[in-house]
């Protein structure tokens, strides 16, 4: 297409450039004038991850042509401030702690800018107006209604003076956070290499088809296209996670709608995905499966005809449709039932939900001609990447290189490889760069890493004086076309079927079976609102039957220090009691509700960590250090806050003397990858015993220079000294100098921590959850009884973090999570039909939006766990589990009816209110 | 397939009208909210491209004669901030306030909400409900108005030629004592897609119906009025048992869809619920 002059503005500097009619004007910006603080969460104007001010107007540039913006002002994040400045906007969001992933941030600051350039002193209402097109599925935008206030308040000041302490227990300010407010963060599709060019894929068009055949002649004929790669001219092993049972292409036949067939690459975006509609794909439909009940007949058609043969690190039986079968237990249920005075029966439904982070998946390839291939990819995992790819592509796992990006939000939708295989297969054929990124319709639709939608049916017995006495749960997950995540997300989930409570009589099945619907993951606490929610609801209608109140009934149920699960695990530090207790007290727990409120509270339990990792400190000659770790950071701001403080803590230096080391899977030590919970329990403790070490050692280095004994060193203010001797001391400084110029080289500490997790009793593949954490919300709601939507006028979470090494990063993750468990309980829900989804856009599945957020009043309970230095427990995930069945309990409060189903919608509500109407 | 269109800036009303009148496939564009979805989606079905951004003439909104008038190149932040009073007010402000999110509304235009006739567009049915007309204007049949219902032919057709351009919609201004009501059910409380909406004004004379407009959105493959509705009202008191029946009436009238927003059944529920809601808020809006 032809190139036509475009004059305009940008960021107060008069740009010409040339670009096609059809350049959007975020385009022009991010590839003309090489702008990549502007980003593409959607290109369908509902994320606002694209926002630029035009005219001094926040707009989505997503939604402008460029050759529009001819004669115009524009302004993108790197416009703001003057170099090493930050705008009062940017210092704010900084300091509050408004700034996870990052990926939201540019649009989001842009959207404060435009409010306070025009009015200064902003209402709350106003900012929650003004930020609410721009989605963050992070922060609860909690912390960023914070940077609001204190901007309109012109606290900025004070708020500084304690804002950069980073002691334990301090609010450190993540040190990549001036990097994300700038613009500057280098994320997976900001890479630019000389020669790039694009890929896209060939996807299935049948939810279960043979492939007949695949006939690339006519996308090789395009111009511009440089390679088409199909399953029948490569090796393909099976990958997976315990189950491997995929391989990179569909081959004989597809198993769900959207299943990779090939992959092509072209000079452009455009022309791959024209070559790609260009591939002829022949199949033979056969009969599908898609409700996870009819999967498990005995004549329902086969998935996999052969589920048997692929390898499975965990035992289960597997037949049919089945993938995963899980069964675990203790007493005798039928006993218990018999001596209880009520036993309730409920079921309970959840859909399928996607992770939402912002960012897309992209990922770019290049192949040396020696074979060797470096990955630039946004993953949370990028050691795993490495070992996946390697088993797909029958290659060594050493010859990946990966490079980790900034992620744009995880969440669990970044741990298994999605666009990898592709841009690596076809750098290889092409012998060019390639960069894939997934169109915001094909993230929803098919990166098939979703949350496992539920059937959960519960019998409870339980005596008059609330006393549970036996518990029946049968967990049903249907994992779609294959199974990575399927027997992890039945394991997890049956270890919070019988909730945090103490049930003398358990029996629990966990059932996940394949179906031609679009493969599922190991999304945020995977399980977790689930059970959250069957568990929680459940257990309000136990207590109703007793005529308990929800609150009471817990805390007589129940679990204390010295209880064991149904595992066997012995449990520590429980805090349960504490945290519900503080959740119900901040709603007024006590005080009744008007009509049409409600109140309701849910509790849980969850792992913190760990699986193995080695963190290595290391001297600069100026007593700087470096940190080095292969953990990534998916945007929680572990890496760049809580390790960096437990490393200052077991070195006793200031946090700002350590520099995290930012490498690849070639430079660092091997990691598991970012997930479980496990930032500040396993690497941050990690990076705390490579300090000790490191510490030791210049403490020895001290003694034998000042010829005193080791443990009479004291490290203080960047000296050592003799205890008791001021005056004979070592600058850190002059140690780290002579070793480095006398001895060649630094001083490391080192740290490997491996999986060690409590003992059990009972065979399970997981089996105890370590150092767990305990956490209990509370929320207040109306309902509008004519149409049914809910208001949530309160919402308290009270999290037992066991010690919280930084407060904002704690809260930062509990008002997140619960802004993505209110989506869950309200209104997030991917809708497939015959294994098609319907909704694949943030149009139509949506997220919590500003406006939508609770106040919130976040409770840190610290009770230190028995394991690591400072009895740290996990954050990450915890908080998305609760909101499911704190929101259900308040509203069957509300409406006095019973809740089996999410998203409660305003329609699901309605039909709730119709069903009482009708009984009554 | 690949998007290959040309682009054109006219200055004014004029140049954009000899652009319409090009041969080939010819596209408006106003705030692109639309269109450029669109074009994520799928090539561009043009092969030029008209941007009527720089087009001053369909910016005001003015009175005159007690009819308004509003330019087609209004953006619903500009409508937002449009402080008119009364039944006007009443229905534009919450309108604009559910309408998409504040980016959104800075670039989005009445008059490409009214051309890419959703039958979810929220301005349709304020617009109807203050029995608006459209204007359109052409290089060679020049200007011809419409009523907004004749305007809507089905699911995202108009009475539009494609060498035509939207200029205005212009309603009568409604009197001091007009009442009215605006309600827009969604999923989530900012941006989201209706799921109903409904917009009504009522004139009362001593008690008693003299006119009644009951517009709704998404609810039929345009945006409708009531038009069995409001004959029933006509003439009648506002008591629950002429309310009752007029919600009912409404319910029956309306002609929703399942989708996967919602099922018709709850949309022509909502339909009553909200008529219901609608009549006794206008019974008892003082005035
Ligand atoms: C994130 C998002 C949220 C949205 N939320 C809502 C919502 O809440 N409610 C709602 O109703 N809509 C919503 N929309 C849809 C859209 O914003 C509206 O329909 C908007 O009013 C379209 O106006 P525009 O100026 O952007 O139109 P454009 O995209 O420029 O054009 C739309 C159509 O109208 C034609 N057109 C435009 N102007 C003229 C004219 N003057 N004469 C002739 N033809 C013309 C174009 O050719 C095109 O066919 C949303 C869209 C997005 C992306
Ligand atoms: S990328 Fe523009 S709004 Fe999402
Ligand atoms: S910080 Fe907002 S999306 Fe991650």
């Amino acid at each position: 297409m032809k190139k036509q002059a475009l004059n305009f503005t940008v960021n107060k500097q008069q740009e010409s450039i040339q670009v096609t009619p059809r350049t959007r004007l975020l385009d022009a910006l991010r590839l003309d004038l090489g702008l990549i603080g502007t980003k593409e969460g959607c290109g369908t104007g509902d994320c606002g991850s694209c926002t630029v001010l035009l005219d001094g107007n926040a707009v989505n540039s997503c939604m402008v042509l460029a050759l529009q913006a001819e004669g115009r002002d524009v302004t993108t994040i790197e416009g703001l401030g003057e170099p090493g400045i930050l705008d009062p906007v940017q210092q704010a969001m900084v300091r509050s702690g408004g700034i996870q992933c990052g990926f939201c941030t540019p649009g989001m600051v842009l959207s404060l800018k435009g409010l306070f350039d025009g009015n200064p002193n902003p209402s709350e209402e106003d900012v929650r107006i003004a930020v609410s097109s721009n989605l963050c599925r992070c922060t609860g935008y909690t912390k960023i209604f914070d940077a609001a206030q204190a901007l309109s308040e012109g606290s900025l000041q004070a708020q500084a003076a304690d804002g950069n302490d980073d002691a334990i227990g301090a609010r450190m300010v993540r040190t990549d956070a001036v990097e994300k407010v700038t613009g500057g963060a280098v994320y997976a599709e900001d890479i630019q290499l000389p020669r790039m060019i694009y890929g896209a894929l060939v996807r299935s068009t049948h939810a279960h088809a043979r492939i007949l055949s695949v006939d690339t002649t006519g996308a090789l004929k395009l111009p511009g296209v440089k390679a088409v790669v199909t399953g029948r001219d490569i090796d393909m092993g099976y990958y997976g996670y315990e189950l491997h049972d995929q391989r990179v292409f569909a081959l004989e036949k597809a198993r769900y709608l959207g299943e990779p067939i090939a992959a092509v690459a072209a000079v452009t975006a455009d022309i791959a995905r024209e070559a790609a509609s260009l591939v002829k794909v022949e199949y033979e439909e056969l009969p599908a499966v898609f409700d996870p009940e009819e999967a498990m007949s005995p004549d329902a058609p086969l998935v996999h005809d052969e589920p048997n043969a692929y390898q499975f690190d965990w035992e289960s039986e597997r037949k049919g449709n089945l993938c995963y079968r899980l069964e675990v237990g203790e007493g005798d249920v039928a006993q218990g039932f018999a001596e209880a005075d009520e036993v309730v029966e409920g079921t309970y439904h959840t859909p399928e939900a996607h992770a939402g982070a912002i960012e897309p998946h992209s990922a770019t390839a290049m192949a040396d001609p020696g074979g060797r291939i470096t990955i630039w990819t946004t993953t949370q995992k990028p050691f795993a990447v490495r070992s996946y790819l390697a088993r797909a592509l029958e290659r060594k796992i050493s010859s990946f290189k990966v490079i980790p990006t900034h992620i744009g939000g995880g969440f669990g939708g970044k741990l298994y490889p999605v666009l990898e295989p592709y841009v690596v297969l076809l750098a290889e054929r092409s012998g060019l760069p390639v960069q894939m990124t997934l169109s915001r319709d094909e993230e929803m639709a098919t990166a098939a890493l979703l949350r496992h939608p539920s059937k959960v049916t519960i019998k409870t017995g339980v005596r008059k004086d609330g006393a549970l006495v036996a518990q029946q749960v049968r967990m049903l997950f249907n994992t779609g076309a294959y199974g990575p995540y399927g027997p992890n997300t039945a394991a997890l989930g049956s270890l919070m079927a019988g909730g945090p409570y103490r049930i003398p009589n358990l029996d629990i099945t966990g059932l996940v079976t394949y179906s031609n619907n679009v493969p599922k993951g190991s999304i945020r606490c995977p399980s977790g609102p689930q059970m959250a929610f069957a568990v929680e609801t459940h257990m309000e209608k136990v207590a109703r039957a007793v005529g308990m109140d929800g609150l009471a009934f817990r805390l007589k149920n129940a679990w204390d220090n010295g209880d064991t699960t149904c595992t066997g695990q012995v449990l520590e530090a429980v805090s349960i009691k504490e945290c519900l207790k503080k959740a119900a007290a901040a709603v007024d727990w006590d005080e009744t509700c008007p009509p049409g409120t409600g109140k309701g509270l849910a509790c849980n339990w969850w792992v913190s960590g760990t699986w193995g990792t080695q963190t290595l400190l290391e001297t600069n000659e100026d007593a700087t250090f470096r940190l080095i770790s292969g953990c990534v950071d998916m945007g929680t701001g572990g890496m760049t806050s809580s390790v960096l403080q437990m490393a200052a803590a077991g070195l006793g230096v200031p946090a700002e003397s350590i520099q995290l080391v930012r490498g690849d899977t070639d430079t660092l030590p091997w990691d598991h990858g970012h997930g479980g919970s496990r930032m500040t329990f396993t690497i941050a403790r990690s990076a705390y015993e490579a300090a000790q070490d490191l510490k030791q050692q210049l403490l020895e280095e001290a003694a034998g220079q000042l010829e005193a004994a080791v443990d009479d060193m004291v490290l203080e203010n960047g000296r050592i000294f003799v205890r008791g001797d001021r005056s004979n001391s070592v600058a850190l400084a002059q140690i780290c100098y002579n070793r480095h110029k006398k001895h060649g080289g630094p001083m490391i500490g080192v740290s490997s921590i491996l999986d060690d997790a409590p003992p059990t009793t009972k065979p399970h593949p997981i089996g105890a959850f370590p150092a767990p954490s305990f956490c209990a919300h509370a929320v207040e709601l109306s309902v509008d009884d004519d149409t049914g939507e809910i208001a949530v006028t309160r919402y308290a979470a009270a999290h037992d973090v066991g010690k919280a090494i930084n407060p904002t990063g704690c809260e930062g993750q509990i008002e997140g999570g619960v802004a993505m468990g209110l989506g869950l309980a309200m209104m997030e829900e991917l809708r497939e039909v015959n294994g098609k989804v319907l909704n694949p856009s943030f149009a139509d599945y949506l997220l919590v939006s500003a406006e939508d957020m609770p106040p919130m009043q976040t409770i840190l309970v610290e009770q230190p766990a028995v394991e690591g230095p400072m009895g740290v427990k996990g954050v990450g995930e915890p908080p998305i589990a609760p909101p499911t069945g704190a929101v259900a309990n308040a509203l069957a409060d509300a409406l006095d009816v019973d809740v089996q189903r999410l998203p409660l919608t305003p329609e699901q509500v309605s039909t709730l209110i119709a069903t009482r109407t009708h009984g009554q | 397939m690949a998007n290959s269109f040309e682009f054109t800036q006219p200055r004014d009303v004029a140049e954009a009208l000899d652009a319409l009148a090009q041969p080939g496939r010819v596209m408006p564009m106003a705030g692109g909210t639309n269109i450029m979805v669109n074009m994520k989606r799928a090539p561009l079905e043009a092969d030029l491209v008209v941007d009527l951004t720089r087009l001053e003439e369909l910016m005001p909104i003015s009175a005159a004669n007690g009819t308004i008038r509003m330019g087609a190149g209004v953006s619903f932040a500009r409508l937002l901030e449009w402080q008119p009073g009364g039944a006007l007010e009443g229905l534009m402000k919450p309108m604009c306030i559910a309408f998409a999110g504040p980016l959104i509304r800075n670039l989005a235009t009445a008059g490409g909400n009214i051309c890419d006739a959703s039958a979810a567009a929220d301005i349709s049915p304020p617009l109807l409900a203050l029995d608006a007309t459209v204007e359109l204007d052409s290089a060679a049949g020049g200007i011809r108005t419409l009523p907004l219902p004749e305007f809507f032919l089905g699911v995202r057709r108009t009475a539009r030629r494609p060498d035509e351009l939207l200029t205005a919609v212009e309603f009568p201004c409604p009197a001091a004592d007009e009442r009215w009501f605006y309600y827009k059910l969604g999923k989530r409380k900012a941006d989201a897609i209706s799921i109903v909406s409904i917009a009504m004004t009522v004139k009362l004379v001593q008690g008693r119906v003299e006119r009644a407009r009951i517009a709704l959105g998404a609810v039929a493959p345009v945006a409708m009025h009531a038009r069995e509705t409001e004959n029933l009202l006509q003439g009648e008191p506002l008591n629950e048992v002429t309310i009752g029946a007029a919600a009912a009436t409404a319910a029956r009238e309306a002609r929703p869809i399942d989708d996967f927003r919602a099922t018709g059944a709850y949309r022509r529920q909502m339909v009553e619920t909200l008529v219901k809601r609608g009549l006794n808020h206008i019974a008892q809006q003082d005035k």
